[in-house]
């Protein structure tokens, strides 16, 4: 061991200072460009739970088609879902439009039912490898039959049961037609997944026709217009006169598994507590 | 016919046993044609799918398949990253492997989905936020790799000596070996935790949804895939009766395995423990009461997932009484493949069979899912797993696999 003092000192070439520098300010860059920038993937995510505002709202155009459905009003006769089947040529066992019975928490029945609830941030549309399902512009999560693959990750992603798969080409005969409506649309080919789509077509003619989706019948998805109770409204949730905002903000309402985050566009009013 | 002149013994091609095996391997070939003929012109009906099971056998064997082959990777990287020179010899070999297990899972993903003629879809039409859509760019991207990895053996074939460009292109791409090995590595990691992904992304699905799931995935390969490599290559020994791999480089690979399993264990209970245990929902809760109440989930999960999955393999990998015995190697390696398609299947099919509820009610759930393979099922089942047998004996018996000079420079540092 000798006894020498060793100075200890650091080079440090203008090559180090530079390499150091360079990294140190690049790293506050990128932390910056990725915790708030446009590249960052919780940007959207942080500013909603920070100041608890609603979800940024996808539809971009005029109209966001949703649809309210009264639990109270509801019957369950099964209409809607006829009306559809025959309308959207739907096949028998898996109806688009799904009517149950179900019970609240103090014993009541009542009867539930469901449409696909385009979902504002819908997870079939994240999972889909091919962007065969999407959003449009109103709002409305639709399906691209000639570029579906057929993977049914969707079907596995919908935590509404709301999809379904052609496992077979068709050649079954309808029994909702023409008793209940004739077919407006296709039968979908086989090995593609299909769900309800609000009407679309008759929503698109419609429109174009000059008439309003949720007061004109033609413009009107089938299930709507068939309920003889009239629990289910349909229209434009952009419009706060519309009778989907009206029933909205006159009436207590929820939506499904909201918990999920999903944003669906159909809204239920639940039914109302009875003594039992 | 001027090659390389080596004084070698041809070995004879034909022994009974052999063409008694290629019999075996066209049958189960024949089956799965015949199968998969079925499939095509009838659709998917053929199947047991249903809306409520949509997965079921044919995505295990994807699963499966792929975490197989997770051996190349893994080796590359040992030896191209880490130097380890001494497992030289068998990289070739995994390479090959996972080249086989990769195009097994494409070939049951084509059969799987709705329309095979679309199956170039995800490569023209992207969707970036897609789990799936990232796996097949990586598995396409990692086939490639594999192939250029591989190039070198396909060129040192006495066949291409007339082309001597091709050797020299060849030997060119392998001088990037390490190159590939990195971003062989980054895709492998990457999609290996996606297909655990594919499931824990999904809110809906509530015994599903937890980050966990790519963490298991991913260790669950790295463990199983480099000792189904070990266990081909010991048993291409007892089949030809010819050295393959030096014993001591099998070994350790085991070794290896072995602490690979015992990692994954340890996540395994972590996840049991943390996610499963106290950080259950009460959706998680009555989804495991359902499982356990009406399928034998726990028998699954604990005797074949974990006692003979995890256990017996790392107790054969890692104890000296037995791993210097090849035979508990090789059932060492069954025992874990058998687990790692057991945890595949569990964790397809019992997701799907517990029902989804989303009704303001307290009464309706959607019908819980019931699902048993049907017969074209099993037989396009049967048929990829010959092809992929067929695969690895063309492989073994024509290709250099075992790199016998490669061996000697190891031997000599």
């Amino acid at each position: 061991m000798s006894k020498k003092k060793q100075r200890v000192t650091v080079e440090l070439t203008r090559r180090d200072f530079l390499v150091l520098g360079g990294t140190a300010v690049g790293s506050i860059v990128a932390a910056q460009v990725l915790t708030t920038g446009v590249l960052s993937p919780f940007g959207g995510l942080k500013q909603r739970q920070v100041t608890g505002e609603a979800a940024p709202e996808k539809a971009s155009s005029q109209y966001h088609w949703g649809m309210v459905i009264n639990l109270e009003k509801c019957i369950g006769c099964e209409y809607c879902q006829r009306s559809c089947s025959a309308t959207n040529d739907v096949m028998d066992d898996k109806p688009w439009n799904l009517v149950v019975e179900d019970k609240t928490e103090n014993g009541q029945t009542f009867f539930f039912s469901r449409p696909c609830l385009h979902c504002q941030d819908a997870p079939c549309v994240e999972v889909c490898p091919v962007q065969a399902t999407y959003h449009r512009e109103d709002g409305l999560v639709m399906m691209d039959y000639d570029r579906c693959i057929g993977c049914r990750y969707c079907e596995v992603a919908c935590p509404y049961d709301a999809r379904k798969f052609n496992w077979a080409e068709r050649y079954d005969v309808n029994p909702y037609i023409p008793t209940w409506g004739i077919a407006e649309v296709p039968r979908r080919p086989r090995g593609v997944v299909e769900k309800c789509t609000f009407c679309v077509h008759r929503i698109d003619a419609g429109l174009a026709a000059g008439l309003m989706p949720g007061i004109d019948r033609d413009a009107t998805p089938a299930c709507v217009n068939a309920c003889p109770v009239g629990a289910r409204v349909f229209g434009n949730l952009k419009d706060e006169n519309s009778k989907v905002a009206q029933a909205i903000a006159n009436n207590p309402t929820i939506r499904v598994r909201e918990e999920l985050g999903t944003e669906p566009s159909v809204y239920y009013i639940p039914p109302a507590k009875k003594e039992a | 016919m001027a090659t390389v002149a080596l004084p070698t013994k041809k070995p004879s091609l034909i022994t009974p046993g052999f063409l008694g095996w290629l019999a075996f391997l066209a049958l189960c070939i024949l089956i799965g044609l015949v199968s998969a003929y079925e499939v095509l012109t009838k659709g998917l009906s053929v199947t047991n799918m249903s809306n409520t099971v949509p997965w079921g056998l044919w995505i295990t064997i994807d699963l499966s398949a792929i975490a197989l082959g997770a051996g190349a990777f893994t080796l590359s990287a040992i030896v191209y990253l880490l130097r380890l020179k001494r497992f030289t010899p068998i990289v070739r070999l995994a390479v090959y492997v996972g080249f086989v297990g990769y195009t097994t899972a494409l070939l049951t993903l084509v059969m799987d989905i709705g329309r095979p003629d679309r199956f170039w879809h995800p490569w023209a039409y992207w969707n970036v936020h897609s789990v799936l859509w990232e796996i097949t760019w990586c598995i396409t991207l990692y086939l490639i790799i594999l192939a250029a990895e591989f190039l070198p053996v396909i060129a040192d074939l006495p066949f291409f000596a007339r082309w001597s460009w091709f050797g020299k292109l060849a030997h060119g791409i392998h001088k990037f070996a390490p190159v590939l090995a990195v971003i062989g590595m980054g895709i492998s990691l990457l999609h290996q935790s996606s297909l655990g992904a594919t499931y824990g992304i999904l809110r809906s699905r509530p015994i599903w949804f937890k980050p966990s799931m790519p963490i298991m995935f991913i260790l669950s390969a790295v463990a199983v895939g480099p000792a189904l490599t070990m266990a081909i290559a010991h048993i291409t020994e007892w089949a030809t009766k010819r050295p393959t791999v030096p014993h001591d480089v099998l070994r350790a690979v085991a070794r290896f395995s072995g602490f690979g399993l015992l990692a994954y264990l340890y996540i395994k209970i972590w996840d049991l423990m943390a996610v499963t245990y106290y950080g259950r929902s009460p959706q998680v809760n009555q989804g495991f009461a359902m499982l356990n109440d009406q399928t034998p989930y726990g028998f699954g999960f604990w005797v074949v997932e974990i006692i003979i999955g995890i256990v017996i393999p790392a107790v054969f990998f890692l104890s000296s009484r037995f791993n210097r015995r090849p035979v508990y190697l090789v059932v060492g390696a069954l025992c874990a493949m058998i687990g790692i398609i057991a945890n595949r299947w569990n964790v397809t099919v019992s997701g799907l069979t517990v029902p989804l509820s989303y009704s303001p009610g307290v009464l309706y759930q959607s019908a819980a899912g019931s699902y048993s393979p049907s017969l074209a099922e099993w037989g396009v089942a049967i048929g990829v797993i010959g092809y992929a047998l067929l695969m690895l004996t063309i492989g073994l018996r024509f290709l250099p696999l075992f790199n016998n000079s490669a061996h000697d420079e190891a031997s000599k540092s």
